[in-house]
């Protein structure tokens, strides 16, 4: 990068700079695991020594650590029905079980959950975003090839590209979703966690994983197919006779003149696209995945709590504001062509 | 639309997890009800303190979509099921026309009072639920129950010994707050995989996705009767779970007929033969 880029962005970078030192900061003041668990009381830690010795363990002790704050609830099952709550900032422990410190404490939890920290790649806002980028690079390289399928003057490619642009815009995604988890394997035997280790215990939210991929991207590539088909079809039809006279052959044509310039005019479209499969990515949840909607929805009906819908909507926020800046970016360094 | 935000808030909150809703298509048992149709109300229970939305009859909520509780005959429209035998039943001692108003399980407490006078839909008696509506004295036992494959030789004598297994179950339900418990406190490592329909369970387990299925008694019973590539392996006894008859708390008046028609019904031997007609003679206790 230029100093003269970096001059322009100065301001933003003492701001992003200092946030990250405060952050630092907090952090490293922030209480530890232990000195929060210390603070539970003589009855809960009896029934934690209790746990230790029993084949059926009753505490749940759940610990969210979030850059600068931390939070710890122990709550127990059965007849004896007990719950604490900490929360952990600057070097003080408050109890959250009531008030403001509920709150907090509430909201460092839902968005440890939603986000899918401690979790594997298959959780949460994770799950989201690889899904969604995955499912959109997918779709791109697939609609490329269905938009030229569609366009080529080959009569059977137009015709089965078309078929499969009006199958897969035609008929659900969610039934699309179910279809190629439960009804493919049915008819042809076989399980999707079977194509991982069947030791590994994940292999069960691997293989919905790769079922949701394969149904989404397919999917995907019916819509991309009409955003690049509409790219390709904008560009001067001059653009093809000049190729043309320069002696130029069609995939010539296609891979250095049309395709470079039409990018830039995909890009606003693809953009939409991903935002939309970032939106639809909640529909796993009939698959049994847990996306950002999922699991605040399973918070909402399991502790009654309205509230988890703020950290959610943030969440999906934050994401789109995020691949909306490199869209940006990457719009910006393709108009070089115009 | 907003009515029915509100009403779906109002009763996630009520719910609070605690639910033995969902849905389910077992098929095969699309007979038409099994008995006491026609049996004259011999001595109608006095109904007249109650409150009901409208005279001479008893509207009842009800998700139809789980069977075997409740669930549409093959012609799509005629709600059947042993909860629906029950009240009727029920209705009838009481000199009531029992009415089914099919609703979607969100929401169905909140409209207690409002849409219909009762919910009889497969609702287990929580405290939490006693807080907000009175129920019923409970009308069947409910255990949960782990479901494995016919062919699966495992051995299952506690739900200790799912360990390191993957399990199906339906969410927000007590299954689900049950094994998400002997997760979360650590006793077993077990991978929940939870789905919004019961029956998106069993295609998992039939398709061999999961294990097992944690699924309540009495759902599984109604499976093992129509199919045969399922067993039950495990019925965790020490817990059981009372499914009862939900209405509006001030509605005491009604409570108390409802008791005295279901106290006759069960002397004259009526529930115990509608359970083995729904459950089979086997499933009983």
């Amino acid at each position: 990068m230029k100093i003269a880029d970096l001059k322009k962005y100065s301001k933003q970078i003492i701001v992003v700079a200092v946030i990250v030192v405060v952050c630092i900061i907090l952090a490293a003041l922030k209480p530890g695991k232990d000195t929060l668990l210390s603070m539970t009381s003589p009855e809960m830690q009896k029934m934690i020594d209790a746990d230790k010795s029993s084949s059926r363990k009753r505490v749940t002790i759940t610990y969210n650590s979030m850059l600068i704050i931390n939070y710890v609830s122990l709550s127990t099952s059965g007849a004896n029905v007990m719950s604490e709550r900490y929360v952990g900032f600057l070097g003080k422990v408050y109890p959250a079980d009531e008030g403001a410190m509920k709150v907090v404490g509430q909201m460092v939890n839902y968005s440890y959950r939603m986000l899918g920290i401690g979790e594997n790649l298959m959780h949460g806002a994770k799950l989201t975003i690889l899904l969604t980028t995955l499912t959109v690079i997918f779709g791109v390289l697939l609609g490329t090839i269905l938009a030229l399928g569609k366009i080529s003057k080959k009569k059977i490619l137009s015709k089965l590209s078309g078929a499969y642009i009006f199958f897969f815009r035609g008929t659900p995604l969610l039934i699309q979703i179910f279809v190629v988890y439960f009804t493919v394997p049915g008819i042809f035997g076989f399980a999707w966690r079977d194509f991982f280790n069947a030791a590994d215990t994940e292999a069960v939210y691997k293989g919905a994983f790769m079922a949701a991929l394969i149904a989404f991207g397919l999917n995907s590539g019916a819509y991309c197919a009409e955003i690049v088909r509409s790219a390709i079809q904008s560009i001067d039809k001059g653009q093809f006779e000049a190729s043309k006279a320069l002696g130029m052959n069609y995939a010539q044509t296609m891979t250095r003149i049309i395709i470079p310039q039409s990018i830039r005019r995909m890009i606003p479209n693809v953009s939409n696209e991903f935002i939309m499969v970032l939106k639809d990515a909640s529909l796993v949840f009939a698959i049994s995945l847990m996306d950002i909607t999922t699991i605040s929805k399973n918070i909402m009906t399991s502790e009654g709590s309205y509230l988890v819908f703020i950290p959610a909507l943030v969440i999906y926020l934050l994401i789109t504001a995020l691949f909306g800046f490199i869209f940006d970016k990457i719009e910006k360094k393709f108009s070089v062509y115009e | 639309m907003k009515k029915r935000i509100v009403a779906a808030l109002c009763a996630a909150m009520m719910v609070l997890g605690l639910s033995a809703c969902g849905a389910g298509n077992a098929g095969g048992q699309s007979a038409g009800q099994s008995s006491g149709e026609d049996k004259p109300a011999a001595s109608t229970i006095d109904v007249s303190g109650a409150k009901l939305m409208s005279d001479g009859v008893l509207s009842v909520g009800c998700e139809v979509g789980y069977p075997p509780f409740e669930d549409f005959a093959e012609d799509g429209t005629t709600p059947i099921g042993y909860d629906i035998d029950i009240i009727t039943a029920v209705a009838e001692k009481l000199g009531l026309k029992a009415n089914i108003i099919n609703t979607a399980w969100d929401g169905i407490f909140a409209g207690i009072g409002v849409n219909y006078d009762v919910t009889c839909s497969a609702v287990t008696i929580t405290p939490e639920r006693q807080e907000t509506m009175i129920f019923s004295t409970p009308y069947i036992n409910n255990y949960q129950a782990v479901v494995l494959l016919a062919d699966d030789d495992r051995k299952v004598e506690s739900f200790n010994d799912l360990d390191g297994l993957s399990i199906a179950l339906q969410k927000e339900t007590t299954s689900d707050i049950l094994m998400s418990d002997y997760k979360s406190t650590g006793t077993i490592d077990v991978q929940i995989v939870a789905n919004e329909k019961v029956t998106s369970c069993f295609t998992q387990l039939q398709n061999g996705e999961v294990d097992a299925v944690v699924v309540d008694s009495t759902v599984a019973d109604g499976y093992i009767n129509s199919s045969d590539a399922f067993k039950i392996v495990y019925k965790d006894e020490s817990e059981p779970e009372q499914f009862g008859i939900a209405m509006a708390p001030d509605n005491t008046e009604l409570q108390k007929a409802i008791n005295q028609a279901l106290a006759e019904l069960e002397a004259e031997g009526f529930i115990k033969e509608t359970y083995d007609y729904w459950f089979g003679a086997t499933a009983a206790e």
